[in-house]
């Protein structure tokens, strides 16, 4: 089979799967699970950039979608005055402080000539600087955080429209990105993986505990939207008399108070329709955008020349290839593609949540995707991304079903019955284990693979 | 692979089809089945289902309607997921109202996105986060639980009345953990204590004696445990015991429960601990009707506020005469507080006659429960103490 | 003088006995890890839920064994179960070779691809542990719990300061030096063992010497599943088995088995017992051991703690990430990277 044709039956599929969801659940379950698979699909993106394109394995996706999460907090949130002023002026300092400290050990290291009393001159700036850093950070910490802690104790944010995080979310993935590949990229592929891991733990510690900057695991929910609120719309006269018109000949049959009562039911829930529908094309445009990007990139000299770097590092680096700096700009890409992908998702959540960032859901299951989908073909990882998404969602009431059946001839209060369906939600993790093992094993290129001239 | 995929779908969608039938309420229960309270919750749905078949058998709700329950699992941490499951009850199931959810992230999630949007009345039986009672719900979600300001306070007032003055705190790392801490240290500190260090621990590790050291270094005779029982809390009881760091300890509500006496066993004597709830007629009535109704508890942590949540919203429906969403939301007020004849569990059938004849209800329930202008219970608590293995009542605060 | 002696049991007492048995604990896990490594050349990222497995049916053959009354007390009756655990988890272990691993090294793949099929290997392991005992904890401990309590040593010598020992952790250094000495025993004297060191040395020359490669890595598989077993089963002893809490574990065994050089069995034990002490001493508030010590005027008003138990788990991947920076070998010189 072409991969054209697999691409559009693959698709296809899909969407009446998507279709029948909508049909027989509801068309807002069915919306839901399609705005969180679009978004699946740029993160998708992002680790195919890493994988497909370079073959780096970056197993930390859950931190870079953690920092678009906090990008998307920061952006949107208001500064909260008071705690700026219990704290603003000491933390200040102590910014200062870090820089200066840097600075010195850096200089230290570059102009002391290599001996045992380098090393103790770096430990002495780093040990005092340490402490001097601490002397100021932590009543800084302490003031804001008593500032409110109910409702608030932490600095806010920057108090500009989401939307715009999505951007910054890209940015703050890209820098921490830079400085994670800096250090990491050097190393050979599995211990890229497992050092990634645990950075991206770190990150999640970071954000869970420093409770004056993020508000740690207290929360931070209500953020603004950038689409309208359901509520407003419900009161709106447009949207009320857009609805009126839609649904007329359902309406016209009914009797005054009938159909008075019919239209506020189809206004409620066509106002979450439309919300999410308005989602969609948010999350629809930045796919596309990006998806039109990697398949222009790949296609370019550019992608030529990554991939020749990872058929063969040896030789490409021979041919003048610069290895190094196009993995670490492939590395920050990737992950900044992953950080809007986070800033979209809190976006959509409304609230930012450190502890929701779980390494099976945000990490493992990214992975899935674009296994499953084609690692090097984009169009496939975002298809990946769509099946699995789907899967990952609809697991649990098939699972249900599937169990209720097979146990419907035991005996109802049967020990092995009871068991059965209380375990019926851990299959999920099973069946993905199965998929990714099966398709890896026979189908090495995913659904879609990749495209090569020569084979 | 993709024609499993056609079939499996195509049988989701069967199930998750709502089969109208002019005589079924359905009435949504959202709470972590999977997660850390998972142990407590079967309890909790349990109660709440028991209500709801109370007022089924009555045939007295709108003309005999029944009303049968959905469960939805919150998971209690993940907020798309609880979000996801919300959804498919609200639009798919269709359900008048819902009882939950119980941990509070997710519930402000659910709140935010799903309940308030579509005008659903949520009732949780154990939200306690204080920063639920400013969320902007429209008026559409309420609690029979207190707020966990409160139980800072009387945590703090429990220690001073008994002339503890110095205590270590750790609390589980999550938004219900580090409010109540921060209650606690600010009621604690006003009333002249000191706390010597407030360290969070992460659940679902198994090792944590470098918590216990650091709590113990910091010099306290006391520790206060805000964690949950089936997690890390236990495990820094245990810990605790083990290397002779602290013998006395301090517990609050998600520390309550038998498994914790269960695993730990006569060291435990002497533990003080704080549970919402009551000594009351009606917290005595509720035991009867548990364990008449076949529960596997009669007095289990959040059981009568979860009975209260569904009684509730039945209650409103049949003030209402409608099962339209509003028209829940728009009475919940009414029937829980005064005026109006004293309803207590087992008696919702005569609530359901009184509110027919036009009369009015105060439902007091198993929680003795009277809504703030908010829709929050101002809620008192019983202030605990293990003795002989096992948790006693000592007063009602 | 007694201050000081306080001063120490106090030490010992939160952090040396518990380091040791949590080392222990790591430092087996990490040996299984680095055998794998030092032989299938990958990281398997399924350490932690084979541990979990063997732990499982350890915990479900102990059940079995107390109910029928079989009991080895003082001893915990886990030990009894343990053979049986070994073998059926390496069982699946070689199971999941043939059926996974095995078509990988057929077509020489890269390691990354080993890598990830572990990743899927996780994942139904994952699944199948919790689908056979759940996802709770699980306790299976017996026997007597303690050697010494901190309540009877205070009574004993009279200090300030209690010292307590449990079983579990005096049975976790015990079974874990014995088990280190036999590994090593195997692999410096038996011919298996010497086969399995070349191969892991230097692939071609041991295949051109004549030794089975199909044979060595069924015995890798073979003690790498007993030892994730037993260190599964004496860390679900000390504290208590739940699923979730083994797949934490993965981590630190990484950064064990790294820092003491993937590939050397001596430095998985190093890495082990440095990761363990690290996360202990970094995050201890050294406040009342200081008092102890110092003249009373100068006692320290703080905790004295350097960084905060919020910040524990990640005590053991900046020690990784700076070992991965400074030293990429790791401590004992292993396979360069």
């Amino acid at each position: 089979m072409s991969n054209s044709l697999r691409a559009v039956l693959g698709f296809g599929v899909f969407f009446v799967l998507l279709f029948l969801v909508g049909f027989y659940q509801s068309w807002n379950v069915m919306l839901a699970i399609f705005n969180l698979c679009l978004i699946s699909g740029v993160m998708a993106l992002g680790v195919n950039i890493q994988w497909g394109y370079a073959g780096l394995f970056n197993v930390g996706i859950m931190g870079f979608a953690a920092l678009g999460g906090v990008a998307a907090m920061l952006t949107s949130r208001a500064p909260v005055a008071s705690a700026w002023q219990a704290g603003g002026s000491n933390l200040f300092i102590a910014a200062l402080v870090t820089l200066i400290v840097i600075g010195l050990a850096v200089a230290a290291y570059r102009k002391i000539r290599p001996s045992p009393m380098k090393s103790l001159i770096m430990v002495l700036i780093i040990g005092v600087g340490y402490f001097a850093i601490r002397t100021y950070f932590d009543p800084a910490v302490l003031a804001i955080e008593a500032d409110n802690p109910a409702k608030s104790g932490f600095l806010g944010g920057l108090g500009v429209p989401i939307i715009f995080s999505w951007a910054i979310g890209g940015l703050f993935a890209a820098g921490i990105a830079w400085l994670i590949g800096k250090i990491a990229l050097g190393l050979r592929s599995d211990y890229l993986a497992i050092a990634t891991l645990g950075i991206s733990e770190i990150l999640i510690a970071v954000m869970k505990n420093e409770d004056w900057l993020t508000r740690g695991v207290k929360n931070v929910s209500g953020l603004d939207r950038p689409v309208p609120y359901e509520l407003a719309l419900q009161e709106s006269a447009w949207f009320i008399s857009q609805i009126e018109n839609l649904f007329s000949n359902r309406l016209d049959g009914l009797s005054e108070a009938g159909r008075e009562l019919a239209l506020r039911g189809l206004v409620v829930e066509y106002s979450s329709v439309f919300v999410k529908l308005c989602y969609s094309g948010l999350f629809l445009a930045v796919l596309l955008t990006v998806l039109l990007l990697c398949v222009l990139a790949l296609a370019s000299p550019w992608g030529r020349m990554v991939r020749a770097i990872r058929d063969n590092e040896v030789s490409a680096a021979a041919m003048g290839k610069d290895v190094t700096r196009r993995h670490l700009q492939i590395f920050i890409l990737g992950s900044a593609v992953v950080g809007i992908a986070g800033a979209m998702l809190t976006t959509l959540d409304g609230q930012f949540t450190p502890s929701t960032y779980q390494p099976l859901r945000y990490t493992f299951l990214i992975w899935v995707m674009v296994i499953v989908g084609g690692s090097g073909n984009n169009l496939g990882s975002v298809l990946g991304a769509f099946i699995i998404w789907f899967i990952w969602i609809e697991a649990e009431p098939v699972g249900n079903w599937l169990m209720q059946t097979i146990t419907s001839t035991l005996e109802p209060d049967s020990g092995l019955r009871r068991h059965l369906l209380d375990s019926a939600q851990h299959m999920r993790l099973f069946i993905m284990g199965v998929v990714m093992l099966t398709v890896m094993r026979f189908s090495p290129g995913g659904i879609l693979p990749e495209r090569t001239a020569a084979r | 692979m993709k024609k499993l995929l056609l079939a499996s779908t195509m049988l989701a969608g069967l199930t998750g089809a709502a089969f109208a039938d002019g005589h079924e309420v359905k009435m949504g229960i959202i709470l972590g089945f999977t997660g850390p309270i998972e142990s407590l919750t079967p309890d909790m749905a349990a109660a709440a289902e028991l209500a709801m078949k109370e007022a089924s058998d009555s045939k007295k709700l709108l003309d005999g309607k029944v009303v049968v329950p959905v469960r939805g699992d919150s998971t209690c941490t993940d907020s798309a997921a609880a979000t996801a499951a919300a959804e498919r009850l609200i639009t798919s199931d269709n359900v008048v109202g819902i009882m939950g959810a119980d941990c509070s992230g997710v519930t402000t999630a659910i709140a935010n996105n799903v309940g308030v949007p579509n005008g659903v009345t949520m009732v949780s039986p154990s939200a306690t986060s204080p920063a639920l009672t400013t969320i902007e719900d429209k008026g559409f979600f309420f609690r029979t639980s207190p707020s966990d300001a409160r139980q800072g306070q009387v945590l703090a007032d429990i220690l001073k009345d008994k002339g503890i003055s110095k205590v270590a705190v750790t609390y589980t790392n999550n938004d219900y953990g580090k409010g109540l801490a921060d209650s606690f240290a600010a009621a604690f500190k006003s009333n002249g204590g000191e706390i010597t260090i407030s360290a969070a621990h992460e659940d679902g590790k198994a090792d944590y004696s470098a918590e216990v050291g650091a709590l113990a270094a910091a010099g306290a005779d006391h520790l206060a445990v805000f964690g949950y029982v089936d997690q890390g809390g236990k495990g820094i009881i245990q810990t605790s015991l083990d290397t002779g760091a602290f013998e006395n300890f301090i517990l609050a509500d998600g520390m309550i429960g038998d498994s914790l006496i269960a695993a730990i066993g006569d060291d435990l004597n002497g533990t003080i601990g704080t549970l919402p709830g009551s000594e009351s007629e009606g917290a005595a009535k509720f035991k009867e009707v548990a364990t008449a109704g076949g529960l596997k508890k009669n007095d289990g942590p959040f059981m009568p506020e979860s009975y209260d949540a569904a009684a509730l919203m039945i209650l409103a429906m049949q003030a209402a005469g409608s099962t339209d969403r509003a028209a829940i939301q728009s009475k919940i007020m009414e029937v829980a507080n005064a005026p109006g004849e004293k309803i207590l569990p087992g008696e919702l059938g005569k609530a359901l006659d009184i509110l027919k004849s036009g009369g009015a209800v105060d439902y007091e329930g198993a929680s003795n429960v009277t809504f703030s202008e908010v829709g929050e219970a101002a809620g008192s608590y019983k202030e605990l103490e293990v003795k002989a293995g096992k948790f006693e009542t000592i007063k009602v605060r | 003088m007694i201050d000081t002696i306080n001063a120490f049991v106090l030490f010992a007492n939160f952090v040396l006995v518990p380091g040791l048995a949590y080392g222990a604990q790591l430092a087996l896990g990490a040996l299984g890890i680095t055998l794998l490594y030092g032989v299938l050349r990958f990281a398997n990222f399924a350490h932690g839920d084979t541990m979990a497995f063997g732990t499982m049916v350890v915990i479900l053959f102990t059940w079995f064994f107390q109910q029928n009354g079989i009991t080895i007390a003082p001893l915990p009756t886990a030990l009894l179960a343990i053979p049986i655990g070994v073998a059926l988890t390496a069982a699946v272990a070689l199971a999941t070779d043939r059926l996974v691993y095995k078509h990988y090294r057929e077509i020489k793949a890269v390691p990354i691809r080993m890598v990830m099929a572990s990743v899927g290997v996780m994942f139904v392991m994952n699944g199948v542990v919790r689908f056979i005992i759940g996802p709770n904890d699980q306790s299976f401990a017996d026997g007597l719990r303690f050697l010494i309590t901190a309540r009877d040593f205070k009574k004993a010598t009279g200090l300030n300061e209690g010292l307590a020992i449990k079983m579990s952790q005096a049975l976790t250094v015990g079974v874990a030096v014995l088990l280190v000495v036999a590994l090593f025993w195997f692999l410096n004297r038996t011919r298996t063992g010497k086969s399995m060191r070349a191969f892991s040395d230097n692939e071609d020359l041991a295949l051109l010497s004549g030794i089975s490669p199909a044979r060595v890595v069924a015995v890798t598989w073979i003690i790498a599943a007993g030892l994730a077993t037993i260190a599964g089963t004496l860390y679900g002893i000390d504290k208590s088995f739940k699923p979730f809490t083994y797949f934490q574990l993965l981590l630190p065994m990484f950064a064990a088995a790294i820092v003491g050089g993937v590939g050397n069995p001596v430095g998985a034990i190093l890495g082990g017992f440095v990761i363990a002490f690290s996360e202990v001493t970094v995050t201890y508030a050294y406040k009342k051991f200081l008092t102890y010590l110092v003249p009373t005027e100068y006692a320290p008003d703080g905790l004295v703690q350097l960084l905060s138990t919020d910040y524990k788990f990640a005590v053991s991947f900046i020690i990784l990430v700076v070992v991965l920076l400074i030293r990429p070998t790791g401590l004992m010189k292993g396979k360069v990277i």
